[in-house]
């Protein structure tokens, strides 16, 4: 054996697949079948920040990325950090005649939990939190073994829960709803934002910019490693 | 575009994956009734999403029913030592805003508790209807309409994460508190239940083919 890397198998996410079922499947990496209306079109370079939409239903279907890979990684590390700092300091501060009161984001989970609302909490836990902290490490891991050229281990599964937290996760909503919350708060006594507010406002940006680059380059990459393996 | 211009996947026995878009075209059928999967990430493959249809009713009638207690419960109490229990619902809320002076954020939680809401679930009437009827009427706008609900949905949960910051923040004892109340449980499911509805939705029953007929899946 030659092979310089013989601890890390690339991940082949071919055969699997291709063994359960008696049906030939020829790829057709030449065509867009559009996902909204089933439209078929031929496959066309798209320049850096262009777009393509199906003709017949004008579904978005592709885009030409403004944002690399390597920054994606940055934005991932950034976002892992600002979702730590955002979930371990308080949202806001209230100060009602001198009896402080502050939450963090667990905090108000566990209080709401207490006030006899678990669905509510799990819910809330679920969207506003654990989603976007595990599509912020899902991200981490596929992105950092994409860049140095490996598939990793566990890599299809991984790409479905992607999927998944995508489509569940809020920041966004729970950002504004922070916003919303400070200024009822201000409305009955003293409200000061704390830094958890302002860290998940840049969480929810950094987690837009990500998701807007969509999961086709992490397909494509892996492709093209598992290929050459 | 005239529709005798557009070749479809189902046509060219073409399958676009749903999860990583890899375009496979079937060149030989599976033996018995094995499921087609995609070759590289194993998601089931269809022309149809089986069962679109029945899935999005069952969602969206019980989310219609949710929405009457999630609207007219409580969805949290304060209180304080001077006036006691309050309980407010999302229309209350709203109003308290708009009498706080807050006009553009009364505009928000409307928009995101009462107007989204509202609007899904009657777009998503409209969609199963027409698409039960295999209509062609406006099918440019009802794929818009589609995407539309699809990318405003979760912006209803809104009124809940307020609610919990609410419940977490406010905490002074003999003072004054905030409570969650059972309505805030009803909203928080109408948002999960027209959230399902919708990504049970197949759009491409908007776009219905002659051959559909005899293959209903």
């Amino acid at each position: 054996m030659t092979d310089p890397l013989p601890s890390t198998p690339a991940y082949a996410p071919h055969a699997p697949a291709v063994a359960r079922t008696s049906a030939a499947l020829a790829a057709r990496p030449d065509l867009v079948v559009c996902h909204e209306c089933d439209a078929v079109h031929e496959r066309i370079e798209l320049a850096r920040g262009t777009i393509a939409r199906c003709q017949r239903c004008n579904a978005l279907l592709g885009r030409g990325h403004v944002i690399g890979t390597e920054k994606l990684l940055a934005f991932a590390v950034a976002s892992l950090l600002l979702i730590l700092i955002g979930n371990s300091a308080p949202i806001v501060t209230l100060d009602f005649q001198g009896v402080v009161s502050q939450a963090t984001l667990p905090q108000a989970i566990e209080a709401t939990w207490a006030a006899g609302q678990p669905f509510v909490a799990v819910l809330t836990a679920a969207t506003a939190l654990v989603f976007p902290l595990v599509f912020t490490i899902l991200r981490l891991y596929l992105l950092g073994s994409l860049v140095r050229g490996i598939v990793p281990r566990g890599f299809v599964p991984a790409m479905h829960m992607l999927v998944f937290v995508t489509r569940w996760g809020m920041p966004e909503v729970f950002m504004l709803g922070t916003l919303v919350a400070v200024v009822r708060c201000a409305s009955l006594t003293s409200a000061t934002p704390g830094i958890g507010l302002f860290a998940y406002g840049a969480v929810t940006l950094l987690i837009t910019a990500i998701t807007a680059a969509g999961t086709h380059t992490l397909w494509k990459r892996s492709g093209e490693i598992g290929g050459m393996a | 575009m005239s529709d005798a211009a557009v070749h479809t996947g189902s046509q060219m026995k073409l399958y676009g994956c749903p999860t990583c878009g890899r375009v496979s075209q079937l060149l030989r059928p599976p033996a018995g009734d094995a499921p087609l999967l995609c070759p590289r990430c194993a998601t089931p493959l269809h022309h149809r999403r089986p069962r679109s249809l029945q899935r999005t009713w069952a969602y969206l009638i019980a989310a219609s029913i949710l929405y009457i207690p999630a609207n007219l419960l409580p969805i949290m109490s304060t209180s304080n030592v001077f006036e006691g229990e309050t309980l407010h619902t999302i229309l209350g809320g709203i109003e308290e805003l708009r009498h706080g002076g807050d006009w553009m954020l009364a505009l928000i939680v409307f928009i995101a508790s009462i107007a989204v809401p509202l609007l899904k679930i009657g777009a998503l009437l409209v969609l199963a209807i027409t698409a039960q009827r295999r209509s062609r009427w406006k099918q440019v706008e009802r794929a818009q309409l589609y995407r539309m609900i699809e990318a405003v949905g979760h912006w209803s949960m809104l009124d809940v994460f307020v609610v919990v910051l609410l419940v977490g923040t406010i905490r002074f004892g003999a003072l004054g508190g905030v409570m969650p109340e059972p309505g805030l449980l009803a909203f928080g499911a109408v948002v999960v239940l027209t959230m399902l509805a919708a990504g049970s939705f197949d759009p491409r029953l908007i776009w219905p083919e002659e051959e559909d007929k005899d293959r209903p899946s």
